[in-house]
């Protein structure tokens, strides 16, 4: 079951590269980025789950060798990869935003002042 | 190591976001509010490192810091830890130095700008995050800072949003930097899969045992492009080029000193501590093979530009290329002098740059087509400028000098010891491009400083002494660096060198004793005693320098006395009255035609060389077509080249 999630992120890194690569308009480019930003966080959360885990959530007293719980850690990297995932993204669009303003435009081919 | 001492690194960090929190609250209400709480949180931060000079470098001792005191339990690292030793330290200190002379730079520079509680506010969480990802013991901490040091340096990029391609400059780092942060975030999540730990000491210890497998490897490829990609090394650069030239000065002091420096901070952490595989040849090729090839090409591609900024960006990675290169080699001089060239290219492109901004702020232009002959209008930043020249140009005895006679060393020792012909090429390499560097920097020398004066800028006023207080720092701190590199050897190179090819250490202070060991770790990398071949004495090359000044100075200043007249002619032209009735008799004789302005532009004074090589320039032009999907394409071509290359040969 695992291995679906492995191949889920990696073909979401891939198709996240190839619409950065190939599509000449900028909010595509940032659809990419976003893409590969929720590839890595399928990869992080899939590391960390165990099949039949529980949430990890225990008291001290109720720990022991038994407990069966999926990791938490890969899950609190991942919030924190969503967080900065979001602010990348917005930035990103603001960006979008003003190069609409200033160039007329939004397809990357016609905003390449700074060349050569 | 006293109770105080260990704050020290935390409490740096935290004054500067602290610092950065209450410019934001504060700062939109009084000017004089706001630049105090950023130079009392820089210079805060800057005094917390310098303190730490006397024990860590000195002394030899980790300062190692768990965040709310969660100490490992039984082996295991469950906390989030700061650990400085002497490698973290250097970086530390050298980033601070930057952020405080940038920062008193700003608070002139930026003085017309609006908005500029917003700059600060930005321009403190950028200093914060690279310092603490310099000082941090934590990976997935470190990717955190590499965040928000991405995106503050884009906001900061685009903040003069009316600038002439500002917006788009920072769209593509932004764009191309998420490659580079996905490809660490990746590694770090299959070195987790794997370790099942983040801190930076565990992962040393347990890696070892793992070291054959592919995913490690893979791991290291993503880590080291990553990384790469900060440092802005050879297919990242046109992120570097764009940024630069749109961005404010004392951002690009930042970008360039700074940003880069945590690139290869992280790469040295990479290869020396955490994966230990510097001795792998193919690390080695890798390594050295991304800073030679973008050493070289970074310099050629400054031969095609027309703005001042963008330029000295070329030049910036082309530097950041000898580090690299120089780190890659696994020696300890190699290293030691990777190390010193990474300090001094802090130190004088941020002078270049401050210098750049200079010329910006009192001509309103950075094209050097059009400017020329400002040393007669600003002949202290003209100083200033040649002392910058004079050190990225590698010219004795300035501080570029030293750096780059040990990094030929360095590949030359490599090569003769390992009797490798790819070290002597690139010694070779390295050669030719500090010549380019200097031919380069002659171009820009005469086309704003010297040369003609355009009629344009003819009111031109120097730039006031509060702007020329931090670049004199900066041309203070190349002169001595270059005038000592014996002590800048002793306190600061030797023990980053030690610190950084001695892992066991650096994981037995963090992990408790003997806990490298019991994992396997070989032990320290080679013998860490770093002997030069070449000597030299640079205060010898002062006193030449300071003998062949007073003689161009006594030459011009007996010359300037016989009055050819040349000079003046366009004011004889406007003013034919004032000319003397005596010469006036003369003149139908001598004057013949009038001096037109005739500046030869930078694009011009290396026509032929660029002439000859023009296939070769115009392909590169073309390649940096300033696409964003173009540069992407080359980004994942690196990211896919590197993780064939790791599987294939480590």
């Amino acid at each position: 079951m695992l291995q679906v999630n492995y191949i889920g992120a990696f073909c979401l890194i891939v198709l996240g590269m190839y619409c950065m690569i190939a599509k000449k308009n900028l909010m595509k480019t940032c659809i990419g980025m976003g893409m590969m930003d929720y590839g890595v966080n399928l990869l992080i959360v899939s590391v960390g789950f165990h099949d039949g885990g529980t949430a990890p959530i225990f008291v001290i007293s109720e720990l022991s060798r038994a407990s069966f719980f999926v990791d938490p850690v890969p899950q609190a990297l991942t919030l924190t990869s969503i967080v900065i995932g979001a602010c990348t993204t917005a930035m990103a669009l603001s960006l979008v935003i003003m190069a609409k303003k200033q160039y007329g435009t939004i397809n990357t081919e016609q905003i390449r002042r700074l060349n050569g | 190591m006293t109770i105080s001492m260990a704050h020290f690194p935390i409490l740096a960090i935290m004054v500067l976001f602290l610092g950065a929190f209450l410019v934001a609250l504060f700062g939109r209400k009084s000017e004089v509010l706001r630049n105090g709480i950023s130079f009392l949180a820089t210079g805060g931060a800057m005094a917390f490192m310098l303190a730490l000079i006397k024990p860590v470098m000195i002394d030899g001792e980790v300062i190692t810091y768990w965040l709310g005191n969660w100490a490992p339990v039984s082996g295991w690292a469950i906390g989030i830890s700061i650990e400085v030793d002497a490698l973290s330290l250097f970086f530390g200190l050298v980033i601070t130095v930057a952020v405080f002379v940038s920062c008193i730079y700003a608070f002139t520079y930026m003085k017309e700008d609006d908005s500029l509680a917003n700059y600060f506010t930005l321009f403190l969480m950028l200093s914060g995050s690279v310092l603490g990802l310099v000082l941090s013991g934590d990976l997935f901490n470190m990717f955190v800072m590499i965040e928000i040091m991405t995106f503050t340096a884009v906001a900061l990029t685009a903040f003069r949003n009316n600038y002439e391609g500002a917006i788009e400059g920072a769209f593509k780092y932004l764009a191309v930097g998420a490659l580079g942060s996905t490809a660490v975030l990746t590694g770090i999540a299959i070195l987790y899969c794997q370790l099942h730990t983040l801190n930076l000491a565990q992962i040393a210890a347990t890696l070892p045992q793992y070291a054959d497998s592919p995913l490690t490897i893979m791991a290291f490829g993503l880590l080291f492009i990553g990384f790469g990609t900060k440092a802005f090394i050879f297919p990242f650069h046109p992120l570097a080029a764009d940024a630069h030239a749109v961005a404010p000065a004392s951002i690009s002091l930042m970008i360039s000193g700074v940003l880069t420096k945590c690139g290869v901070y992280g790469i040295i952490r990479l290869v020396y501590v955490l994966f230990q595989n510097v001795e792998v040849p193919a690390v080695q090729y890798l390594v050295v093979g991304f800073g030679t090839v973008s050493m070289f090409i970074c310099v050629t591609m400054a031969f095609n530009q027309h703005n001042f900024k963008r330029l000295l960006a070329f030049h910036s990675i082309s530097q950041v290329g000898y580090v690299i290169a120089a780190i890659g080699l696994g020696t300890a001089l190699g290293l030691s002098s990777g190390l010193y060239h990474a300090m001094n290219h802090t130190l004088f492109k941020g002078l270049l740059f401050l210098t750049a901004g200079a010329v910006q702020h009192a001509t309103g232009s950075l094209d050097l087509d059009r400017l020329g002959g400002l040393a007669k209008k600003m002949p202290k930043t003209c100083i200033l400028f040649l002392i910058g020249a004079a050190s990225i140009s590698g010219l004795p005895p300035f501080n570029g000098f030293a750096s780059k006679w040990y990094i030929y060393q360095a590949a030359f020792e490599k090569g003769s010891t390992s009797g490798n012909f790819f070290f002597i090429f690139v010694c070779v390499v390295a050669l030719i491009t500090s010549v380019l560097t200097l031919a380069s920097f002659i171009k820009v020398a005469q086309s704003v400083f010297f040369g003609q004066l355009s009629p344009e800028f003819k009111d031109t006023k120097e730039v006031s002494l509060a702007m020329r207080i931090p670049m004199w720092i900066l041309a203070v701190l190349c002169i001595f660096t270059g005038l000592l590199p014996g002590k800048v050897s002793e306190y600061l190179l030797t023990p980053a060198t030690n610190a950084a090819m001695n892992a066991v250490n650096y994981i037995d202070q963090m992990m408790g004793q003997g806990y490298a060991v019991s994992h396997g770790v070989a032990g320290s990398l080679g013998d860490t005693a770093v002997t030069f071949a070449g000597v030299w004495d640079p205060v010898i090359w002062l006193l030449l320098l300071f003998c062949v000044t007073c003689a161009v100075a006594i030459v011009a200043i007996l010359g300037s006395n016989r009055k050819l007249g040349t000079r003046e002619a366009p004011a004889a032209l406007q003013e034919p009255e004032k000319v003397a009735p005596a010469e006036a008799k003369y003149e139908p004789f001598f004057s013949g035609e009038e001096s037109v302005y005739s500046q030869v532009g930078g694009s011009d004074l290396f026509w032929g060389f660029k002439h000859n090589l023009k296939k070769y320039f115009s392909f590169m032009h073309d390649w940096h077509s300033g696409i964003v999907n173009d540069y992407a394409l080359y980004g994942v071509v690196a990211i896919a080249f590197v993780l064939v290359f790791c599987i294939a040969f480590v």
